[in-house]
């Protein structure tokens, strides 16, 4: 492994590949430091710029933007007490006491270096194992992926909402919705309203853009005020030990960031769990080990920022593992990565280790480097950034909403993709608001073509139920899809029962 | 929340039907000699959102039959912004259909500032400017394509 990754260390560490990667981590900071925007928005509304670039630019910079978000987002969340996204809540728990303290810069520096860390672990973990599972992978037939999406579907429905009717409801509408164009078989159109634009179907940039920047925009600005009012209630400290990470404090976070990584690495791998889950089982984790009860929260936790912020990046690697290894996107991130790789000729899945090895391996070493560069980005603009934050939402929001359109305008065929960001922004704020989970509809939207076509195969391959014991992999996913929907939803009946009688108490 | 889970239900429910026995049929054809019908998926998704989507009203009348109706509502200032947005884009589409494209940028920023409260004539101007000039740049110069 090591001497085929120094073969492509040449184009990987290349300058002009290492200046975009600059730019995406750096782009990806800023956008995560704003209060109210995450990787999701940052990643998508970022497509557009990678159009012109090769292949491994693109990816490194997008990749870089992921990362450089998932970072930034800590910024926000220790300043402002708001997260630019879900997964940083704990950290916001944590670090915002610590920020009404005074030590806001000790807080955001931990909260750097365990970001990287996190993010180190999960690649190497990535490296290691992707190709593994990719060459088990070649070795499954249409039958057994068939069942394998449909597990995976169920898995991804149950564990990304509070609800499994309305996860599943959310894919399967991914999986409608992805049927529009024309047929795979007989080439017919289908639910295309005559409309020629539709023959190729839906296109995935803007309706991702509708469903996860505009959404979160039409959201972010009706809370336009409440984004700034935490800011007042900062204050600074003089005391050097307040703004720097001592010896005591790498004492006190170093077991967090380990399993925190070790938390957001399997997480990742677990398709639709997400780093929400990530870092609130880690930060939970440290609340419960550090015995300090409510006062984790009160006086504010360094090791919480730690083990919230480790966790949090290890998901987004590891979530490519299922996505590089088989072709099923395992967070919003890696469904926006595909689009990426479809742009440039690309298929992700087991394959993408035999046709663009070089690729793979460079995209590998420019996470690295993306990881490094994180590190010095962070460190060096800390104060950039945390300035960047009381920007006020009147100069960001219509400027996020401006690039949405000229994203949805280049890859969705003129103002006609701006037209289908609009539908699907207005669906995107429905679901965010009745709880349907749009990441389940974007991870269905993008499944659904293999699953179409795996399914008619298998439908040709078995002819009566009978033939099936001759593909024991397809009836154990199939089994595990069955007792998963039983399990999960249990689960959340269980949550929602504890949930309601918190909320009673 | 309950009784949004219900008028979802509904709503879902009404869609799947409609989709099932109104657009498929009307939107796919038969497939000819084809093995598989073209509409098999898609049927199957309508049924499976509709059967899904009856469960989640019982569920959530039972809910609140039993006195559960309680839950959270969307704000009037969400409302409000979501349509301020989608008006906003939408304005800004005809403006860059029968205007012209930087016009429909420009006074989509400058708008959706004004909306959000900005007042400050410096950042009203300045921002659609640095903006504009700076898509130019960017896809017209550096990457060579055309918006427009």
């Amino acid at each position: 492994m090591l001497e085929e990754l120094s073969s492509v260390a040449g184009s990987a560490f290349a300058v002009g590949n290492l200046a975009w990667i600059f730019f995406g981590v750096t782009l990806g900071y800023l956008v995560g430091a704003l209060p109210g925007l995450g990787k999701g928005t940052a990643t998508a509304v970022a497509i557009p710029l990678t159009f012109y670039l090769e292949p491994l630019s693109a990816i490194a910079f997008l990749v870089g933007i992921s990362k450089g978000s998932t970072a930034g987002s800590a910024v926000s969340a220790i300043l402002l007490n708001t997260p630019g996204e879900p997964s940083s809540t704990p950290t916001a728990m944590a670090g915002y006491p610590l920020a009404r303290a005074g030590k806001a810069q000790k807080a955001l520096k931990m909260g750097l270096f365990a970001s990287v860390l996190g993010d180190f672990f999960s690649t190497i973990v990535l490296i290691l194992i992707a190709q593994e599972l990719a060459e088990y992978a070649l070795g499954i037939g249409p039958v057994e992926l068939t069942a394998i999406l449909a597990f995976s579907m169920v898995f991804i429905a149950g564990l990304s909402g509070r609800s499994m009717i309305k996860g599943l409801i959310a894919g399967l509408f991914g999986i409608l919705v992805s049927c529009v164009g024309l047929e795979v078989e007989t080439g017919s159109p289908r639910l295309t309203f005559g409309l020629i634009e539709l023959y190729d179907g839906l296109p995935l940039i803007p309706v991702a853009i509708g469903m996860l920047a505009l959404a979160e925009m039409m959201t972010q600005i009706g809370q336009r005020q409440r984004l700034l009012d935490e800011a007042d209630l900062l204050k600074g400290s003089s005391k050097r030990e307040d703004q720097i990470v001592t010896l005591d404090d790498w004492k006190k976070c170093f077991r967090p960031i380990l399993r925190g990584s070790l938390i957001g690495t399997v997480i990742g791998i677990l398709p639709g769990l997400g780093a929400s889950v990530g870092s609130f089982l880690s930060y939970g984790a440290e609340r419960r080990a550090s015995g300090r009860g409510a006062d984790f929260e009160e006086s504010g936790a360094i090791e919480g920022v730690a083990a919230a912020e480790s966790a949090d990046n290890a998901v987004v690697p590891a979530s490519f593992v299922p996505l590089f290894a088989i072709g099923i996107p395992g967070s919003v991130i890696a469904a926006i990565l595909i689009s990426a790789f479809v742009i440039h000729g690309i298929t992700p899945g087991p394959l993408l280790f035999l046709e663009n090895k070089e690729l793979i391996l460079g995209v590998y070493l420019s996470m690295i480097a993306a990881g490094v560069i994180l590190l010095f980005v962070g460190y060096f603009g800390q104060n950039i950034f945390a300035r960047i934050v009381r920007v006020s939402p009147a100069l960001v929001m219509p400027v996020v909403v401006f690039l949405c359109c000229v994203g949805a305008y280049l890859q969705g065929g003129g103002t006609f993709g701006i037209g289908v960001m609009i539908i699907f922004g207005i669906i995107g704020f429905f679901a965010k608001k009745y709880d349907f989970s749009f990441v389940t509809f974007l991870i269905g939207f993008v499944i659904g073509p293999s699953f179409e076509l795996s399914l008619r195969q298998s439908i040709g391959l078995v002819t009566n139920a009978s033939e099936l014991i001759d593909h024991p992999v397809a009836i154990v996913f199939a089994v595990m899809a069955v007792v998963g929907v039983w399990r999960l939803t249990v689960m959340q009946r269980k949550q929602m029962a504890e949930m309601a009688k918190s909320q009673t108490n | 929340m309950p009784k949004t889970d219900l008028y979802a239900g509904l709503g879902l429910m009404a869609f799947g039907l409609i989709t099932l026995f109104v657009l498929i049929p009307a939107q796919t054809s038969d497939g000819g000699d084809a093995t598989i019908s073209p509409a098999l998926l898609p049927q199957l998704c309508a049924i499976a959102i509709t059967g899904l989507a009856v469960l989640l009203t019982l569920q959530a009348a039972g809910k609140i039959k039993r006195g559960k109706a309680a839950g959270q509502t969307v704000p009037a200032a969400e409302w409000a912004s979501s349509a301020a947005v989608i008006i906003a884009v939408g304005v800004g589409v005809l403006l860059f259909k029968y205007v012209n494209p930087a016009v429909a940028a420009g006074l989509l920023i400058l708008g959706l500032m004004l909306y959000m409260g900005e007042r400050r004539i410096y950042f009203l101007i300045g921002i659609p400017a640095v903006l504009l000039i700076g898509a130019w740049l960017l896809f017209y110069k550096l990457l060579g394509t055309a918006i427009g």
